[in-house]
């Protein structure tokens, strides 16, 4: 074999920013290498130069020596590149054979030979020993599944190089494990494959040498077996951030109960209570789809109650849209930025001032003057990184976006007393992550009782004060931060 | 503090789509004045241009309804046949309700509100999509249009037409020489203007059409919202209903029918995106401008009306592909 797939010198421009500079390094067959950086490295434009969605500005790619020139996707699927996004490239009415054909569909006189499509589907799927029916609705089928005929579909195509970005994302446990499994099969036919992801310890498992990145620029070439996490951090972030959290200036001086649930129940969660106090970080822990982020968006009025009792500030309350929440003083900062947090193609002046257009008018005018003060006043406050106040927020970086939404709920004119944070650091690098923890902490140090739902376990032990875990729409129990370990907390998300 | 420079004004007003009209409104000015000396007088006149503007009061009511809703995310494809409703209950009023005319007016804007109402109810409360719900809803007007249309012996009138002395006087009415219908077409486009580009309400349009989720979740009433622009799109289809009549003096089957796609094609050339969240109404004026001009000015130059139709699609069509391909260049700009 000795197939390999080799950067020279690849550089992308976008206006305003360096995306990509001078990278160069070789992925080999038969080895699985991943492309580790924080957000904003450059690792999702190198996988779209390779896609062919991107062209570089600098540089060539070259696969067994030969320089490819990828004009679009379909130059680089011919080339023998493959790129698994996580928003699957497949058609979800059509069946899994027909999915993995797609383009290649074996005819007879002009018309699909459907035999000879489901016995070469079928001889596929054996060969990797996955019990999927290949006349099953693709939309039948779960995403970690959905994935695998995805990743069939790249097989079929005969690629060489099989690049999949953050593929763990949606899964469970059992599942990666059948991801891994896959990964590794490809890794024996003589892939090069290329797996992009955030979670250390998965590529601990499955890679065999990690090309770090940072700021688009290539930092360290490391075998995966020769190097230790805490030297993986290191070349990622530059420096060491062991001490984030000791270093935290937390609030200690916790004040009477703000909000009191009762027995709520909603069409995706049960009989939960629980009690958030002024001044504290109560965190909400649990595996994807434990019901955490339901049970916050039916507090907030963004979903029915179907019974229980809501005490807010001394007074029941009863919310039908989010709007009544925000007028009593909560204020809700969602999973998912880009698709509930913000209006990406408004300005960040439109963005933060949202949900206090009502104290910024003249008349029926938008007074333009104060929203520029308040404006300013976020971008002060948080440090949002932008060069002018009309920039368009999908222009801006993760945690800038983030800090977007955080100074939205915490201006002048916002009394925000109760601030739902959910998952506020997803898809946020290292640096920013710690900047948030402080804000966080700071909030709590206002008198501001914050909620804080997170899937970094790490995260949600060491910053929240009390530790509230779910699984399954249920509570299973409140742990103290003093006395919480990833491993305690861990088994009462997993009990049943 | 921190300085933030800001867009210059000048790439600002070089960039914006009204800017790219004007241009193309001056070129088919002087291809147009070149064509037309043939045909006796210049196409560049102060009576033509007094002639497009009230053509384009008509249109304009049907733009700046649908260029808001479109701006908020939402579409009406009924918004000409309520018009075309409007029209007929009008006329039909005159002639055989016996009514005073004025009543038929309120009777005609009520009764186009209510449409309006209807589809906000079947988008907001049943969940169907604007353009499907809008759809349905025309065929329904167009269906009440013909019963009204209707005479004692069961034949459905294509067109009636009315005498009315005040309806005469209101026609005539001039405010500093300018008709009436023009002053109301240049009140219209201030006061939505202004209501989309500086208000409070305007502000959560875009909101809504550039992420309802996101609106409602930093507590903005997108059903508020929603609901006002489709029954306010049907008000102001109603009205241009009434000035046809008070230009035309009678109401039909096919009353309005045309003005659908233009009302619809100007806000699109004047930048309003289909994608919601983007575009004013300052375009949308120039919009409506340049494709009546050139309507007018193949009708100088004695062109046949097909040719005049295929140019017009093509007009769509070019305007659709600028909306697409500049929202895809930003789209690649910004490594979305």
């Amino acid at each position: 074999m000795g197939d390999y797939l080799e950067f020279n010198g690849i550089g992308k421009s976008f206006p305003g920013v360096r995306a990509l500079d001078d990278i160069s390094f070789r992925a080999e067959s038969g080895k699985v290498t991943a492309l580790l950086g924080e957000n904003g490295a450059g690792k999702s434009t190198l996988l779209k130069i390779m896609s062919g969605d991107y062209k570089p500005n600098e540089g060539t790619l070259t696969l067994d020596g030969k320089t490819l020139n990828l004009h679009s996707p379909h130059d680089a699927i011919n080339a023998g590149i493959s790129v698994i996004y996580q928003e699957r490239q497949l058609v979800p009415s059509l069946s899994v054979m027909e999915n993995i054909f797609l383009g290649a569909l074996p005819t007879k006189f002009g018309i699909v030979n459907y035999p000879k499509l489901k016995a070469d589907c079928q001889a596929i799927l054996d060969k990797f020993g996955l019990p999927i029916d290949p006349t099953a609705a693709l939309v039948s089928l779960s995403i970690a599944y959905q994935q695998m005929v995805e990743i069939m579909k790249a097989y079929r195509r005969d690629s060489l190089v099989i690049a999949f970005d953050e593929p763990t994302a949606p899964l469970t446990d059992r599942e990666i494990e059948i991801l891994f499994g896959l990964i590794r099969q490809l890794k024996e036919e003589g892939k090069i494959v290329i797996y992009v992801s955030h979670r250390l310890k998965e590529i601990f498992e499955v890679t065999d040498e990690i090309i770090v990145l940072k700021d688009g620029r290539y930092v360290a070439s490391m075998v995966t077996a020769d190097t230790s996490e805490p030297e993986l951090i290191k070349a990622m972030v530059g420096r060491d951030i062991g001490d984030t959290y000791a270093n935290l200036k937390r609030n200690d001086t916790i004040g009477d109960i703000l909000l009191e649930v009762k027995n709520l129940t909603t069409r995706y969660v049960t009989d939960v209570s629980f009690k958030v106090r002024k001044g504290e970080v109560l965190g909400f822990a649990g595996l994807v789809g434990a019901g955490r982020t339901e049970v916050m968006q039916a507090v907030f009025g963004a979903d029915d109650v179907l019974s229980g009792e809501i005490i807010f500030d001394g007074e029941p309350v009863k919310f039908d849209t989010p709007h009544d929440a925000i007028e009593k003083g909560m204020a809700l900062c969602p999973e998912d930025r880009k698709d509930q947090g913000l209006v990406l193609w408004r300005s960040l002046e439109d963005n933060i001032s949202m949900p206090v257009l009502d104290k910024l008018t003249i008349g029926p005018f938008i007074n333009t003057k104060k929203t520029a003060e308040l404006t300013k006043a976020a971008i002060k406050k948080f440090d949002i990184k932008t060069s002018s106040l009309d920039k368009r927020v999908i222009e801006l970086s993760g945690g800038n976006q983030q800090k977007v939404i955080l100074g939205r709920w915490t201006s002048d004119l916002c009394e925000t007393k109760l601030l739902i944070l959910d998952e506020p650091t997803k898809g946020i690098d290292v640096g920013t992550k710690a900047e948030i923890y402080q804000i966080v902490c700071d909030f709590a140090k206002q008198g501001i009782g914050v909620v804080f739902i997170s899937s970094e376990l790490t995260e949600v032990i060491n910053v929240a004060d009390t530790i509230v875990v779910m699984q399954n729409g249920r509570i299973n129990g409140e742990i103290k931060r003093e006395d919480a370990t990833e491993e305690n907390v861990l088994a009462l998300a997993m009990r049943d | 503090m921190q300085e933030f420079k800001s867009v210059p004004i000048t790439s600002k007003i070089l960039r914006s789509k009204a800017f790219m009209l004007i241009v193309l409104l001056v070129m088919l000015v002087i291809v147009f004045t070149l064509l037309a000396p043939l045909n006796d007088g210049q196409f560049f006149k102060a009576t033509t241009l007094q002639r497009i503007l009230s053509d384009i009061a008509i249109p304009a009511c049907l733009t700046i309804g649908v260029g808001l809703l479109i701006v908020s995310g939402g579409i009406d494809l009924s918004a000409a046949k309520v018009g075309g409703l409007s029209a007929v209950v009008i006329s039909v009023n005159i002639v055989n309700w016996g009514m005073p005319w004025w009543v038929g007016v309120l009777i005609a804007l009520v009764i186009s509100s209510v449409i309006g109402l209807i589809n906000a109810v079947l988008v907001n409360e049943l969940g169907f999509m604007p353009f499907i719900a809008t759809m349905a809803m025309s065929t329904v007007a167009d269906a009440i249009l013909r019963l009204i249309a209707t005479d004692s012996s069961g034949v459905v009138r294509a067109v009636i037409n009315f005498k009315n002395d005040s309806i005469d006087a209101i026609n005539k009415f001039t405010i500093f020489g300018l008709t009436w219908s023009v002053v109301l077409l240049l009140i219209l486009f201030i006061v939505y203007g202004l209501l989309l580009s500086k208000s409070k309400f305007g502000r959560q349009m875009y909101f809504v059409g550039g992420n309802r989720l996101a609106a409602r979740l930093a507590g903005i009433n997108s059903k508020r919202v929603s609901y006002f622009l489709f029954i306010n799109t049907s008000f102001l289809a109603g009205l241009g209903g009434f000035i046809y009549t008070t230009r035309v003096k009678n109401g039909g089957l096919t009353t309005l029918m045309n003005d659908q796609f233009t009302g619809m094609t100007a806000a699109i050339l004047g930048g309003v995106s289909f994608g919601g969240g983007a575009g004013g109404l300052g375009g949308a004026l120039v919009g409506l401008i340049v494709i009546r001009s050139f309507n007018q000015g193949m009708v100088i130059i004695g062109a046949s009306p097909y040719l005049t139709s295929v140019l017009s699609g093509v007009l769509l069509l070019v305007a659709l592909s600028l909306d697409y391909f500049s929202q895809r260049r930003q789209a690649k700009r910004v490594g979305a």
